[in-house]
């Protein structure tokens, strides 16, 4: 009894500190499980075992539905921006900021669903699909790399007299995508060779890194922008279809399930396959698949630890969670229930946490501007990257940040700079990754 | 098909070779003749390529004669269509080929005025619809079409074969391009005259594929001839998949340089024949990848297939068969019909107005 009363109390605590985490704007989830890791050196020993899965798994699932907040509510608008405007900023502009949160929240019940009632068919299939990709990964991971450099169209029709012209305008964004790409993964080559640790393990150095590509940039870019937030409508209800539901289970469990399972294929390249594979429109269906899809690549790919089978006798290893807790877990099958009611239990905690949140950030909002939230939080970026990484690590973000601004000035694709562990990962699993890096000159 | 289809089936097709297989897995699991080879990223990359040399470089060096930017503040639908129908009948009378380029209109980051080209060869006319204002995910703001928004021309030299031109909606991104040249007794009319001609076809995949061998051959890969043989597989299936279409390709160019029609079986943005397709790659990958290297599967083949394919295909299809609702694709182009034969029963109505007050008058 009272173990269960402990398990629930590291269920709520969990959720709380994941729903605080959650307010960090521009934050990636490595750099959260970095957090999740301080967290964890400073109170090992203080959650008794039996907590420990829950209270994380607890954390992720609110990080899941909460940072729905920041990016919808705080992501400002800006009329010179690129072409495609993400779909939440879409409803933020038009007033519906509220509306569009929620539908994100939905998203990431519905994939709290999923999870809950998939996990045995899950748990059969995952281990076989496991050993048969395995072998494989590599070049799986090469193919995602050159489907993304490939998709990448050039925007808008170029417009010009001449050939050259209207193929440099056009070309403009692919080019910058070409370019993040080529220096990322050459990043990414460095900084995982320097260190001797496995790539997806050394958070240490990961964290500086990522928090230069993305958080960085998307403040400074947040800061440039010189667009208001226009008042938001509390609207008492989500208009959804039966349709878009259908479309966005699909589309968010394929992209997902990618992100969750591929090493260094995060939510948004996953989102951007999925979403070219079921090939339909609709802002509704982006924004609630996309609560999905965080849900099964945050939270799904931890559970992925409990497929204990005589094929997977350790289980499936996958997301920066599972690399900080598998030392001390020894996860048993038997334990699922458990790890489901947690994810169910927090899950419907954060949902209701998510609407009070949602309109407190928008009463906000109308007080303060953005920008103030923005000149916040890069000194607190900076001191937890020199906290964490010391002087080294900062120069490391220094630099990352300068490759994670070439998308923000050439409106291509962000997702470019996961080469920085895209590129690495699958040339070190195909065993090229020294070769590459001798023949760059950097060995 | 899509990208992603082409880019999916490609690989699935190299997956049908057991030396494929075997030298794309990593060595040490004690697979025979397993390498880390990353060929089976090459189908793919040969599988995307037709459509990449197309929108990515071709289009660029396809100019038009004539280019029409619709005004985003009035668009004139009738200086449109006037603009279209008179490239049409020149296209006759100088017995020459002449392309046009229609450009978007866009109102801001996210906006564009959406307009649609139809043409009718039952009354051998072409007409021109300013549609709604959209934004870049194509949903329309109700109510925000101009008042006067057909423009209709009858062609006067050029005569439309029935069925031999496509109706296109002008939104987002990119227009396209017509080309229309004088056939024996008809007006030959080109959709996207640059897409699908030399990019999709055999020879050239061939020709792209060759440089692999000597390549292959320097690096010391084993079994390099397969490297040619793959990339060539993965163009070929691109350029077959293509065919299901409605705009075929120039499939031995440049030998043979008149672009085929296609089977016009799907659309080629249709969701369901791209997703079904992608799904059923994606189960051929993982069933030929167990049965070449790890032989782990426990099923045989057809049970194997019945569950992991005709089962989740049935339960894609599954709520479009139990309900009622039409598919939403045709009413959007009977609208553009509707649209045009309203604009037909208002314009006679104010014929025979002005016909009656003339009388009277
Ligand atoms: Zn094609």
């Amino acid at each position: 009894m009272t173990e269960y009363l402990t398990i629930l109390t590291f269920c709520l605590a969990g959720t709380l500190s994941g729903a605080i985490i959650s307010l960090i704007p521009s934050l990636h989830i490595y750099n959260t499980a970095g957090i999740a890791l301080i967290l964890w050196t400073h109170i090992e020993g203080v959650i008794p075992y039996t907590a420990v899965a829950p209270f994380f798994l607890s954390l992720v699932v609110a990080y899941a539905f909460l940072n729905t907040i920041p990016m919808t509510l705080i992501g400002a608008p800006d009329e010179s921006a690129s072409v495609t405007i993400l779909p939440g900023i879409k409803y933020l502009t038009l007033g519906r900021g509220f509306e569009a949160t929620l539908a994100g929240g939905i998203g990431s019940l519905i994939g709290i669903l999923f999870l809950s009632v998939a996990m045995p068919l899950i748990y059969v299939a995952m281990p076989f699909i496991h050993k048969i990709l395995a072998p494989h990964m590599h070049a799986i991971l090469m193919a995602v790399i050159v489907y993304m450099l490939m998709s990448e169209w050039p925007k808008g029709e170029g417009l010009g007299r001449t050939t050259w012209e209207r193929f440099r305008q056009a070309w403009r964004n692919v080019f910058a995508g070409l370019v993040t790409f080529g220096l990322a993964g050459i990043l990414g080559l460095i900084v995982t060779s320097r260190t001797l640790v496995s790539p997806d393990a050394g958070f240490q150095n990961i964290m500086p890194v990522f928090i230069g590509l993305f958080a960085i940039p998307g403040a400074i870019e947040k800061l440039l922008s010189r667009e208001t937030i226009p008042p938001q409508h509390i609207s008492s209800s989500v208009e959804l279809t039966r349709g878009d539901i259908g479309w966005s289970t699909l589309q968010g469990v394929i992209a997902g399930g990618m992100a969750a399972y591929l090493p260094a294929v995060t939510a948004g390249i996953g989102g951007i396959l999925a979403g070219h594979a079921v090939a339909r429109r609709g802002d509704r269906l982006f924004i609630v698949s996309g609560g999905i899809a965080k849900v099964l690549y945050y939270v799904g790919a931890f559970l992925l630890l409990y497929c204990v089978t005589p094929l997977t006798p350790m289980g499936i290893g996958r997301g920066g969670l599972s690399i900080i807790l598998k030392p001390v877990l020894q996860p048993l099958p038997r334990e699922l229930p458990m790890m489901i009611g947690a994810i169910l239990l927090s899950g419907c905690i954060s949902f209701l946490l998510l609407i009070p949140s949602t309109r407190l950030t928008i009463r906000l909002l109308s007080r303060v501007h953005y920008h103030v939230l923005y000149w916040a939080t890069l000194p607190l970026l900076v001191v937890l990257v020199v906290f964490i990484t010391g002087w080294a690590g900062l120069a490391l973000m220094l630099i990352a940040s300068c490759i994670g601004m070439i998308p923000v000035f050439f409106h291509s694709r962000r997702s470019n700079c996961m080469a920085v562990l895209l590129v690495p990962i699958a040339l070190n699993m195909a065993g090229y990754g020294d070769t590459i890096l001798r023949l760059l000159g950097l060995d | 098909m899509k990208g992603l289809t082409h880019f999916i089936s490609a690989i699935a097709t190299a997956s049908f070779f057991p030396q494929v297989v075997r030298m794309s897995a990593t060595p040490g699991a004690q697979i025979d003749g397993a390498q880390s080879s990353f060929i089976l990223a090459l189908a793919g990359l040969y599988g995307i390529m037709p459509d990449t040399l197309d929108f990515k470089f071709g289009r660029f060096f396809e100019t038009a004669e004539i280019d029409v930017y619709p005004d985003p503040r009035n668009p004139d639908a009738q200086a449109i269509a006037d603009t279209l129908g008179s490239a049409m009948d020149r296209a006759i009378i100088e017995n020459r080929e002449i392309r046009i380029q229609f450009h978007t209109v866009q109102l801001s980051a996210d906006h564009w005025r959406q307009y649609q080209i139809a043409f009718d060869a039952e009354r051998q006319e072409v007409a021109v619809v300013i549609g709604p204002v959209v934004t870049t995910s194509q949903v329309a703001f109700a109510g925000t079409e101009p008042d006067n928004r057909v423009g209709i021309y009858r062609l006067k030299h050029a005569r439309l074969k029935p069925g031999g031109a496509r109706s296109t909606t002008v939104d987002i991104m990119s227009g396209p391009m017509y080309g229309f040249r004088p056939g024996q007794d008809h007006v030959l009319v080109d959709f996207l005259p640059w897409h699908r001609t030399w990019s999709h076809s055999y020879v050239v995949g061939a020709a792209l594929a060759l440089p692999l061998w000597p390549l292959a051959l320097w690096m010391n890969w084993p079994s390099a001839w397969l490297y040619p043989l793959i990339a060539f597989l993965g163009f070929s299936t691109h350029v077959t998949e293509d065919l299901t279409g409605h705009m075929g390709g120039s499939l031995f160019w440049p030998f043979f340089r008149e672009r085929t029609r296609g089977l016009c079986w799907f659309h080629a943005a249709n969701p369901d024949s791209n997703f079904v397709t992608d799904y059923i790659a994606v189960t051929l990958i993982l069933f030929n990848l167990d049965r070449f290297v790890t032989k782990l599967i426990p099923l045989s083949a057809p049970v194997f297939f019945l569950l992991f394919l005709i089962g989740p295909l049935l339960l894609y299809f599954l709520p479009r068969l139990v309900s009622t609702k039409p598919a939403p694709k045709a009413r959007r182009q009977d609208s553009v019909q509707g649209v045009i034969e309203a604009h037909r029963r208002q314009a006679a109505q104010e014929e025979l107005l002005d016909e009656s007050e003339s009388i009277v008058g």
